[in-house]
């Protein structure tokens, strides 16, 4: 009994860190999709952060400043220190090249979504 | 603010210095809007322990100074699965085999013992490491060292991209044994029939043109034991030539027939076999001594040889298991049961 409880217990543990890791895999991916469309209209990392947070996207400072770094350094984003409410902040928006990239990647989200959704409402049709 | 200056300046040493200056700007308005907003709510300054809190949850300053710094390892992933498989041969092909010398030279050969047990089995077990460590450090060393060095050139890239599929080895079946070794077992093992009977057969004084050997009376018991042996060999590897497949059947006499023989081996070094040498042109104490020494030699091998034996009967006793899982495995009823 002890051992059938034990079992229980320890695969529901790591059920949840299955679930955790593949939950965290997915938003990695989509992470950077939510912050280029954000930065259509210019913003700074902490509004930047509290946006996406307001939009159920949490994300991290040690997430976001790092992400922000690799795009601009891809190109597809630009930023300004300037001063606002005196104090220094750095402005983030997309670049040109950036725009293009979020349409083909807008795109090619499409095409996954209705992917997915015609793969799930098959497996719907096919449990029934 | 002092805390999170201390922060700041923290996350800072393990940052890159060109890019320093402007990550803990960024991070420090971040971290002050944090502050603000929350004193905004309040309508009150921070105490450090709500300032403190704030900063446990941004993360510890390596970790997050890690974030911003690009993805390093020694050994990549691409090669990792190379290096993780050479290493593996380097502790099978050198640190076990060293280890099973140790043992059997702990458990056979009482001046080894002597010198490195002192009734202690951790002080055994710290002798074994003290001779064994730089070995280890050694081979894993160098293993490591080489494969930094192709990660760092990537000297592999190329070949590993330029694969052909025709290259790649053929499908391997552990149970199938290679026309050519038993063709080979054959024809040596009636050689060496020939050569023992025609040696051995009838005589225990061994003629060559100026020496003569003397074998002891024992001989006559390893003359037959390997005489029968080696007959079973060569019945056997005829056998496996013409089904080159193992069963469990051959795979046992196989067995069966190792283990005689090793055990025929080890009383053979232990039993002291060669009686004289003489030889006109030498001294006889000078052949009692070849002889003495020879003998001498035999018994101080007898360490080895029992860990020779065992690793061989031990790759037999693998082979039937292996034998027994493909059978099970490929048994259609059981088959049936596990689906």
């Amino acid at each position: 009994m002890v051992c059938v409880v034990h079992y229980m217990t320890h695969s529901g543990d790591g059920m949840m860190n299955a679930f955790e890791n593949l939950r965290l895999e997915m938003r990695r991916g989509c992470l950077v999709l939510a912050v280029l469309a954000s930065l259509r209209s210019e913003q700074y990392g902490y509004t930047l952060r509290k946006t996406l947070n307001d939009q159920a996207m949490e994300i991290d400072e040690g997430t976001l400043y790092p992400l922000l770094r690799r795009l601009e350094s891809q190109g597809l984003l630009v930023s300004q220190w300037r001063e606002e409410e005196k104090r220094n902040k750095r402005f983030y928006r997309l670049s040109p090249e950036g725009k293009k990239v979020l349409k083909q990647l807008l795109t090619e989200w499409d095409g996954m979504s209705s992917s997915l959704n015609e793969i799930l409402k098959e497996q719907h049709h096919g449990a029934c | 603010m002092e805390l999170v200056d201390r922060y700041l300046q923290a996350v800072k040493f393990w940052l890159p210095k060109a890019q320093s200056e402007d990550i803990i700007a960024e991070l420090s308005e971040d971290i002050r809007s944090q502050i603000e907003e929350k004193e905004g709510e309040l309508g009150r300054q921070l105490n450090d322990t709500e300032v403190a809190r704030i900063l446990k949850q941004v993360g510890p300053p390596v970790f997050v100074a890690n974030r911003f710094l690009p993805q390093r390892y020694l050994i990549g992933p691409v090669l990792f699965p190379i290096y993780k498989f050479v290493l593996k041969i380097a502790t099978l092909g050198y640190l076990i085999p060293w280890v099973l010398v140790w043992i059997g030279l702990m458990t056979f050969s009482e001046s080894y013992r002597a010198e490195h047990y002192s009734g202690s089995l951790f002080r055994a077990i710290g002798s074994l490491w003290s001779s064994l460590w730089f070995a280890a450090f050694i081979s894993v060393g160098v293993v490591t060292i080489v494969f930094a060095v192709l990660e760092r050139t990537q000297a592999l890239a190329g070949p590993l991209q330029n694969w052909d599929p025709h290259k790649l080895p053929p499908v391997r079946d552990p149970n199938r044994i290679p026309r050519s070794s038993s063709i080979t077992e054959f024809i040596v093992g009636v050689l060496f029939l020939i050569w023992w009977v025609d040696t051995f057969s009838s005589q225990t004084v061994l003629r060559f043109t100026a020496i003569q050997i003397t074998l002891a009376p024992v001989w006559r018991y390893f003359f037959w034991g390997f005489l029968f042996l080696s007959v079973v060999n060569v019945a056997l590897a005829a056998a496996n030539l013409f089904h080159p497949q193992w069963s469990r059947l051959r795979a046992g006499v196989r067995l069966a027939s190792d283990c005689a023989g090793s055990v025929l081996f080890c009383w053979l070094l232990k039993s002291n076999f060669l009686a004289s040498i003489t030889a006109p042109s030498v001294e006889a104490s000078k052949t009692l001594a070849i002889t003495n020494a020879i003998n001498w030699w035999d018994t101080k091998m007898f360490p080895a040889a029992i860990v020779i034996c065992v690793v061989i009967a031990a790759s037999d006793v693998y082979r039937i298991i292996r034998i027994k899982e493909t059978e099970t495995r490929f048994t259609p009823g059981v088959a049936a049961a596990v689906l």
